[in-house]
């Protein structure tokens, strides 16, 4: 790309602002005609915000967005589409009780000439246009490849293919730039192979693409340039190859450990008994795989982490071990008992805690009424419905010595005890995840994703605790991008790529190997980075 | 087109064997089928909810029966007028409350038919208020005042095929898969460049004129007009009728209005009971039965349908 043309899309310092959460920041890049722009960064980093800026969900707090080198920013969606900007969704949103091609039709009707009128009259203009949008929806449909589909209704059609109904849809606009956001998530290698076919068809048709994506392999067949978000700031701008290199950008990926102390008791092997095993595990969503025949081991006061890119399927893994999800195969054991048929609340009166990923807090509530509901679950199993009505003393009692327990870790949580749990920073909200989740004395608990969105300075308090915890004899699950803190902290860990667990070993081995940044990047050959991950830690 | 023929066969035989009761009754199916029409279309398809429909309906019914009493204009013309009216204050009405969306959306609707209940009470002197407003002009052509269930019957009718045709154009042409696509999903809909407001505010714009018009035509047959009818079971009943025809059915909606018509004949000894039946039936429906409770009995019209015209892909 010639950098002397004048950009098609110019994004100049951007900046948004979700109340005391700064998203975006002076983020500043340029697309060219004709280009293929990828827009990367780890999970949080600000990349659908800026999707949604550009494509006019959203306003930004600053900055200035040019198409042609018109501003675009403060139109409605519908009008930026009207420019000439389109947009895909990453849950690929096609109007499931309308056929494909009826899906891919609506895309066009808002710029022919259609008017209310010509409709109640029905012939005439509505006719022609119909015929004409019949037609162009054809070609649409048959450039992804779904034409003979066209009757069909969209719903029927599986993820990866109603994505590709997505694009056509988008392209029936008619659009100079098309925003695609994450097309490639949950596809399987032939349909990731035909992605890639199909956006190579649009940019050889004249227009200009930003992706958004997290698979290395698709960026790396497709991408002119890439640009890399970090927490809200672009960190690198660059070739495939120089972004591969880029010091920042591996950082981003991988997370940086800081001022982590290493876990005294990390090289302790213990060798006891298993607590949690799965076997054989695979998690499909609407006929897409996220984990596949995945099989681990947690031991009793363990420190286990799952590592892996976003999208890997580590937390679908959880939410099979949680209950929140059914795996379509395999087998989980807690302690010996085998939790298939049981709900997530049996779960978790069994003595397994979920910290979910986003924290999932009641906002509503005060700190204190949000860690009681934490106990309610066991209690209910315990005493049933009237045990929550009427409490025994006894359980009163341990009420109030977990309360003291989750105040006495958290000590900035017992200041705030009535304050509502939405006024709460992000930092200490996590600690009331994570303390809501200790309420019901869990033998095993599991955290996904607690540094996401965090300082630095919090994430250690955060992973300190952990250690803490297992000093207790707390047995702890942990899901991290984050991999070299979670690393520093864990006994062992397991490598997630594209649903599969590629490598596992003592938390010290995976941390001192190199190609674990490789797979996680998925930059290089994936194939031989399996591999040899495989053969170098097993 | 061979629904139109077999519901025109199905009424001019009414009118050879049918007694004055079935003309009667086929006249209130009429009466209702245009407002259910208009809000299926903003339900079913732009996916709006209005629990305030029976306000345009009254709007069109006093808003006629009081310009043609006042003015002497003939009803023939007050009542196109009233409905074109009627349109543009819903219009307006959809530019205040569609910016609100799910429950605070069907909130602003009945809120908004409850006020035009009131209205119509206490502005006494403009509607008599609960003693109602007698006197009102009937239709008359070429000197002949239609003023019996017989008479009003063809101008009831014709105005239904009228509005059954637009609306099926409507949601048959671009126009429709853009409500469609609307009402599926807005977001998605905004990124193809259709305006969610502006099209809302059409659909509705054009609901409430059916409900005016059909209105005006009420107030000209029965000749006497009082709140009463006027208030949020209407409503309610509107949306069960459409709820009953599978909300996005242009036809299923006729069998809807039909369908709860003649049990409400049945109920008629409940009296002001009958509702309960009807909040029942809603959720019943609303449970069981998502894509209407006559949905088996369209089906079966697509099938023969579709049978016969084997190229016919354009099911709506």
């Amino acid at each position: 790309m010639t950098a002397q043309q004048k950009p098609l899309l110019d994004v100049q310092t951007v900046s948004m602002q979700f109340g005391g959460l700064r998203a975006l920041s002076e983020v500043i890049f340029d697309v060219q005609q004709g280009e293929i722009l990828a827009l990367i960064g780890p999970n949080g980093a600000g990349k659908t915000t800026l999707l949604n800026i550009v494509s006019g969900a959203l306003k930004p707090t600053s900055g200035t967005i040019c198409l042609d080198g018109q501003p675009v920013d403060g139109l409605t969606a519908d009008q930026i589409n009207r420019q000439g900007i389109v947009r895909t969704f990453q849950a690929a949103e096609i109007f499931g009780s309308l056929t494909l091609r009826q899906n891919v039709m609506t895309g066009g009707v808002a710029g022919s000439a259609v008017t209310f009128v010509d409709g109640l009259l029905g012939w005439g203009r509505a006719r022609r246009v119909d015929r004409e949008l019949h037609a162009r929806a054809d070609e649409h449909l048959a450039l992804v490849g779904l034409l003979d589909k066209a009757d069909q209704l969209a719903a029927s059609l599986p993820a990866g293919q109603q994505r590709l109904l997505g694009i056509a849809r988008a392209l029936a606009t008619g659009p100079k730039v098309m925003l695609l956001d994450e097309p490639g998530a949950g596809l399987n290698s032939t349909e990731k192979k035909n992605l890639v076919e199909v956006v190579r068809r649009l940019r050889d048709s004249g227009k200009t693409i930003v992706l958004v994506e997290h698979d290395m392999q698709v960026i790396k067949q497709l991408a002119d340039r890439i640009v890399v978000l970090d927490h809200g700031a672009v960190i690198g701008v660059g070739l495939p190859e120089e972004i591969q290199r880029n010091e920042a950008v591996v950082n981003a990926y991988l997370g940086s450990a800081g001022t982590i102390e290493r876990n005294p008791a990390q090289t302790d092997t213990r060798s006891g008994e298993q607590l949690l095993a799965l076997t054989g595990i695979s998690v499909r969503y609407n006929g897409v795989q996220a984990v596949n025949d995945a099989s681990l081991v947690v031991n009793k006061g363990e420190i286990v982490t799952i590592v892996g890119a976003n999208g890997a399927g580590k937390s679908s893994l959880l939410k099979a071990i949680a209950g929140v999800v059914t795996p379509s195969s395999g087998e989980i054991t807690l302690g010996g008992t085998a939790l298939t048929g049981k709900t997530a609340d049996e779960r978790v009166s069994l003595g397994m805690s979920l910290t979910p990923e986003g924290r999932e807090l009641f906002p509503s509530l005060s700190v204190y009424d949000n860690l009681i509901l934490g106990r309610y679950a066991q209690l209910k199993g315990q005493n049933g419905l009237w045990g929550l009505v009427r409490m025994p003393a006894e359980a009163k009692a341990e009420m109030a010595r977990r309360l003291e327990f989750c105040f006495g870790l958290f000590p900035i949580l017992a200041e705030r005890r009535e304050q509502l749990a939405a006024t709460l920073s992000g930092g200490q909200a996590q600690m009331l995840a994570i303390a809501r989740s200790l309420m019901n004395d869990p033998t095993l608990l599991m955290l996904d994703e607690p540094s996401l969105g965090l300082a630095p300075q919090i994430n250690e308090v955060i992973f300190q605790t952990m250690t803490e915890l297992q000093a207790e004899g707390l047995t702890i699950l942990l899901i991290e991008q984050n991999a070299r803190a979670a690393l520093q902290i864990a006994n062992r860990g397991y490598v997630l790529v594209n649903g599969d667990i590629v490598a596992t070993g003592n938390a010290a081995d995976l941390l001192g190997d190199d190609q674990i940044a490789s797979s996680y990047l998925g930059f290089g050959d994936q194939g031989d980075a399996e591999d040899s991950l495989m053969v170098n830690i097993q | 087109m061979y629904r139109y023929l077999a519901l025109i066969a199905l009424l001019i035989t009414s009118q050879l064997v049918g007694s004055n009761y079935v003309t009667n009754l086929l006249n209130i199916i009429g009466l209702f089928a245009l407002p259910a029409l208009g809000l299926a279309l903003l339900m079913g398809y732009a996916g709006q909810i209005s629990l305030g429909h029976a306000g345009f309906y009254g709007m069109g019914a006093f808003g006629s029966a009081l310009l043609a009493m006042h003015t002497g204009i003939s009803p023939w013309i007050t009542i196109p007028v009233v409905a074109v009216l009627v349109g543009i204050f819903a219009w307006g009405i959809g530019w205040l409350v569609f910016r609100l969306r799910g429950h605070h959306l069907a909130m602003a609707t009945l809120a908004f038919g409850i006020i035009v209940h009131v209205c119509l009470v206490e502005f006494r002197q403009l509607t008599g208020g609960p003693n109602g407003l007698p006197g009102i002009p009937v239709l008359s052509f070429f000197g002949t005042d239609l003023y019996s269930d017989t008479r009003i019957f063809p101008v009831i009718w014709i105005a239904c095929i009228l509005a059954l045709i637009a609306a099926e154009n409507l949601v048959r042409s671009p126009i429709g898969l853009f409500m469609r696509a609307l009402g599926e999903n807005e977001r998605a809909a905004a990124s193809l460049g259709i305006a969610p407001d502006s099209m809302k505010r059409s659909v509705m714009m054009l609901s409430g004129a059916f409900a005016g018009f059909a209105g005006g035509l009420y107030a000209h047959y029965i000749g006497y007009l009082s709140p009463g009818p006027f208030d949020v079971g209407m409503s309610i009943k509107l949306l069960i009728m459409v709820a009953i025809g599978g909300f996005t059915s242009i036809w299923g909606v006729l069998l809807g209005v039909a369908f709860v018509t003649l049990i409400s004949e049945v109920l008629k000894p409940l009296g002001a009971y009958d509702i309960l039946v009807f909040g029942a039936m809603l959720v019943f429906i609303i449970i069981y039965c998502p894509r209407g409770i006559l949905f088996p009995i369209t089906e079966m019209f697509t099938r023969i349908r579709v049978k016969q015209a084997p190229q016919a892909d354009k099911t709506v």
